[in-house]
Parts: structure tokens; sequence; C-alpha cells
């Protein structure tokens, strides 16, 4: 690529970074157009970056094989929506199923804990270990134990989540202050009453947070489990299988289906946790 | 100081000048085992060092691409399967053979007798575990051959397999890719008995792949240089290959001091040296181009999703064999 070339990027990069400023500066805070504002900063962010992205690919001559354009990656995706479509839904299956087993299971063991403080001190330190096995260690055993297909994969992603999720519960759970436990007593609630009406409330926070980091640990385990003993599709063969036939264009098709599949997801946690604690100071001064 | 000048004096003898080692950084395809005795016995018999090279050998694994490497710059030449390295080429980067130690194929499907699996018109309907990573093109011409669908039944089921042979042991699948010289070892040695087993070996369906040649990026070949240096070291890698050929049971010696894993045991890497010095036995590293052909013919056979879709140009070279002065066969 000409001095120009390189030139023109310059130009491009500042004139995007002047628009954001300008945008962060003069827009609104509130409203219609404040709600455009704080989407059209990241959005333009973006843009530059696969811009530059193209440019800087095409303009030094990089090989498809170490890093394709962004133009060759979009390619992909117009090309083949069926096949990357199957990969999705198999590795959504394991993802789910794992993700609901291993959160639930993280709740579940968190209110046990609180009950039985002798779990307390047998529970967790278990509960540690299981969550320092690494993943590319544990994938192939369950493999061993459940089968090729998305069970063992469920099994993974419910062991990389039940820890996350038991601790932030657990935080949850002792997250009232003695005042409002006292209050409690007062007015003789039994164990249940109170945790129902006071523990569990207090305790949404931490639980949509545990939801909210598992949702990444999911994904990652679900994907990194599919390299391990897989039938011939899902995202996670696709990235392993494709790298090896050198079409590095679907790994990165496939790393944009799994990025936003993943964004996606953490969203939808996000926009229930925000109708499930209104009440939280995070969210009351955001209310438009 | 004595030692350091004999050296020198045994340096000078064998360089015939006073010049650094050439460096050279082997990819290998796998994991460091009998496989790739003969560079390991170069290294460390000092052939290498003798043709003035100072060769790195990389070890590789189940999802390590060495084409990917080679284009990566991570390697001058690396061991690869050809129907890979042609699917590659024809992804536009320019890999070319420059030498073929293994005469042979060692590829095989292995099924359990007890499966049902008695010739390949049973295989609809069961369980095949393929090796991924460049590793299936064999796999999927010979299925394309036999007009046998690999998108689960009526046809086959293909499942990725791992490194290891447990599918089989498990009954996960009926069949799985083995190495004459690997593989199949590891399921005798976890105690099932050759009567227990059904192999298909590609070669005695016609459907042999050359394995385990020398490839190296064609632009960097132009260089007098880089071919001369190539060169030296294919032949001091042959010359490793007839010494293992000659002295198994060093060469596995060799081996096990090179897997910095531990993972190799004496008995395994014996089957195994004994298996590949029959895949490189009366080989000279001149690729036989009637072998070439017909890795070529067994790729393009495969019908509707095809491992290559043109006859390759100049995917190989006698140009480093010459060189070298191994006759062309």
């Amino acid at each position: 690529m000409s001095a120009a070339g390189w030139l023109g990027c310059a130009a491009v990069w500042l004139a995007a970074w002047a628009l954001v400023e300008l945008i962060v500066w003069r827009a609104p805070r509130r409203g219609v157009a404040g709600r455009a504002a704080a989407v059209a900063v990241p959005l333009i962010f973006g843009a530059t970056v696969l811009l530059l992205w193209e440019a800087i690919v095409r303009g030094l001559g990089v090989p498809a094989v170490i890093l394709p354009p962004p133009s060759a990656v979009a390619a992909r995706l117009a090309a083949s929506p069926g096949m990357l479509l199957a990969d999705f839904v198999q590795t959504m299956k394991g993802l789910a199923a794992g993700y609901v087993l291993g959160c639930g299971g993280g709740f579940l063991a968190a209110l046990a804990i609180d009950r039985v403080p002798f779990l307390q001190r047998g529970l967790l330190p278990l509960g540690t270990l299981v969550s320092a096995l690494p993943v590319v260690g544990v994938a192939p055993i369950m493999v061993m134990w459940f089968g090729f297909d998305w069970p063992s994969k469920a099994a993974v992603v419910a062991a990389m989540t039940v820890f996350p999720m038991l601790v932030n519960c657990n935080a949850g759970l002792g997250a009232t202050s003695a005042l409002d436990r006292d209050l409690m007593s007062t007015y003789a609630a039994p164990y249940g009453v109170t945790l129902r009406k006071l523990r569990l409330p207090a305790a949404l926070p931490f639980v949509f947070n545990g939801l909210k980091i598992c949702t990444t640990l999911a994904l990652i385990g679900a994907i990194v489990a599919e390299f391990f003993g897989t039938p011939i599709v899902g995202m996670g063969f696709r990235i392993n299988a494709e790298v090896g036939r050198m079409n590095i264009d679907t790994v990165w098709a496939t790393i944009a289906v799994a990025a936003v599949s993943g964004s996606l997801l953490y969203g939808l946690v996000a926009a229930v946790e925000r109708r499930a604690t209104f009440w939280h100071p995070s969210f009351r001064g955001r209310r438009d | 100081m004595a030692f350091g000048l004999a050296a020198m004096a045994a340096a000078l003898a064998a360089g015939g000048a006073a010049r650094a080692a050439d460096p050279v950084t082997l990819q290998l395809k796998w994991v460091a085992d009998a496989q790739f005795a003969g560079y390991f016995v170069a290294k460390d018999k000092g052939f290498y060092k003798d043709a003035g090279l100072d060769v790195t050998i990389k070890p590789g694994g189940p999802d390590v691409n060495p084409e990917q490497v080679l284009a990566g710059g991570g390697a001058d030449v690396v061991v690869d399967w050809m129907p890979s390295a042609l699917a590659t080429r024809e992804k536009g980067s320019p890999v070319v053979n420059i030498a073929q130690p293994f005469k042979r194929s060692g590829l095989e499907l292995t099924c359990r007798a007890d499966s049902g699996v008695k010739t390949p018109a049973d295989f609809p309907g069961h369980t095949l575990g393929v090796w991924f990573a460049g590793n299936e093109y064999p796999f999927l011409a010979r299925m394309a051959k036999l007009k046998i669908s690999t998108n689960g039944p009526p046809g086959v089921t293909v499942l990725k397999q791992g490194f290891n042979v447990d599918p089989l042991l498990q009954k996960q699948a009926a069949c799985i890719s083995t190495m004459t010289y690997n593989e199949y070892w590891q399921l005798i040695e976890a105690g099932m008995k050759p009567a227990q087993l059904v192999v298909f070996n590609y070669t005695d369906e016609g459907e042999n792949t050359l394995e385990d040649g020398l490839y190296a990026l064609e632009p960097k070949l132009k260089d007098p240089a880089f071919t001369d240096r190539m060169a030296r070291f294919v032949k001091a890698s042959m010359q490793g290959w007839d010494y293992a050929q000659a002295h198994p049971d060093e060469a596995v010696k060799i081996v096990l001091d090179n897997d910095t894993s531990g993972a190799q045991t004496e008995e395994h890497q014996k089957h195994m040296m004994d298996d590949v010095n029959k895949l490189t036995k009366g080989s000279d590293g001149a690729l036989d181009p009637a072998a070439y052909a017909q890795t070529v013919k067994v790729l393009l056979s495969s019908g509707s999703d095809p491992v290559i879709t043109k006859e390759p140009q100049g995917a190989w070279t006698h140009a480093v064999t010459d060189k070298a002065g191994i006759k062309a066969p």
C-alpha cells in the first residue's frame, strides 16, 4: 500500500475518534437521542477497527492463512449460513443443558450450605477443587463417561459453571444486614419465610452476577469441549477442523457467530436482571 | 580446553571450512516418537552436524497443522501427508514436496470384529472414528469412492477422534483410524487380540496416499542457498533413516531420549520402529512420480466433496534430492 493509503487509514482513524469524542461530549444523556448516542459510540469504534483490519491485511499482503480480511469472513458468513446454524444449534444444546445444570446446581448447593454449616466446611473446598480442574483435562474424561455427543459437552459446562454460581449465591445469601434480620426475628418469621421475603431478594444482584459470569464461561466450555472427540458438527469442531483445512475464513466466521451469541446470552441475562432487581441502586438512577 | 579444541578440529574437518552451522527448523506432524526416528537419529548421531546444519526438531500433536506452521514461518521444512499438503496448495499456500522418506502408507481403519463390520460394504449405519486437522482426506476420498455418505444414517456417522484408541475400546465407535505402526499396537497393548480386530488397510484397497514426506515453501526454494541447505538436510535425514533401519534398538533409545513428554514406553516404540522401518524400507528419499500420481488419482476420485478439485501443478520437485545426489526413481 502506498504512503497515501496509510495516510488515508490514519485520517479515517482520527476522524472516527473525533466523531466519537463529539458524541460523548455533545449528545444528550437522556431520552431517545441519548440511547442512540450510547449505541453509536461502540458501533463507530467497531466499524473503524474492521475497516483498519481490512486495510492493514490487504496493504501488508498478510497471507489469508494467517489472518483473512473481514470481507472474506463476511463472504463466508453469507455463503454457508446453513452449516454455521447447524454448528450453533449443536453447541447450544450442550451449552443450555450444562448452564441450567451448573447454575441450578450451584444455586441449590448454596442454599444447602447456608442451611447446614457442616456442608460449608466440606463442600466449599471440594467446589474449589472442581473449579480448578482445567477444561482440557475434564473434556476427554467426560467424553469417556457420556459419549461423543452434546451430553458430554453439557457435563463440561456444568463442571465449569457450578462453582462460580455457588460462590456468588453464597455471598448473596450473606448480604443482609443484622438490622433486617432482627426485624424478621421480631416478627417471629421462620427460616423459610425469612429466606423468601428477605434474603433471596437481597441475594438477587449476586445471583445475576453469577449468571452473567457463567454465560461466558459456559460458551468457552462448550466450544473447547468440542475440541475433544465430537460428532462432526458444532462450533468447537468447526474451528478445530477448519484450522486443519486452512479455511481460516470459516474459523473466523465461527468465532464471529460465537462472539455474537455470547454477547446476546449475556445481554439476555442482563435484561432479566434489570426487570428483577429494578430496586437496586445501580438501576435506580438510570430509568428514563 | 583440550576437548574444545578437539571438537573444533572435528568441526573444521567435517565442514571443510570454518563456518557456522546453518539453522534448519523441522516441524513434525505428530508427537516425538519412532515415526520420526530418522530425524532424531540424524540429530543425535551428528549426521546433521556433519552436513553443516544446526537442526531444531519441533514435535507436533493432534491439533498441530504442519502447513500452517510452515506458512506462518515457524519452520523451514515440515513432515506432512500429501493429501493435506495438496489440499493446502489448492487453497493458495505454495507447499512443495521436496523429498519422500516414507515409501508406503501406514494408514488403516481398524474395526471391532464384534461390531459386525466384515467388509467395507458393512460400514453404513456404523460410527467411524477419523482424525481431522488435515488427516481426514484419505478417509473422505475412500468413502466417496465407496459412495457412502458421511452425514449419519443411512451412511456412516463420523466422529472426530482424539489421540487415543478409547473410542474403540469403549465401543463408542465400530472402527477407528489407526496407523500400522502406532495405534494398532496401542489396541494390542490395551489387551485386544488380533483376532478381535478387523483391519482395512488403505494400501490393500488401492486407496493409499503418500504419508510423511518433507515439504517446504515454493518461493523459498528459488534461493539456491536454501535449496542447498535442504539438500544437505534431506541427505543427512536419509542417513538417519538408514541407520534406524540397521540399528532399530539404538534408534528406539534415541527416540526415547528425545521424548520430552516422557509419555512413550520402550515396548511401544520397539513395535513402532519395526513397523515404521517397513514403510521406509528401500526408500532413498526421492519422490516416486508414480506414487504421487496414485495419490492424486485417489484424491480426485472422491466424488461430490472432492479433496482437491483439479490436477495440482508443481506440487513436487526433485531439485532438492537431485542436489543431494539422490537418484530419482
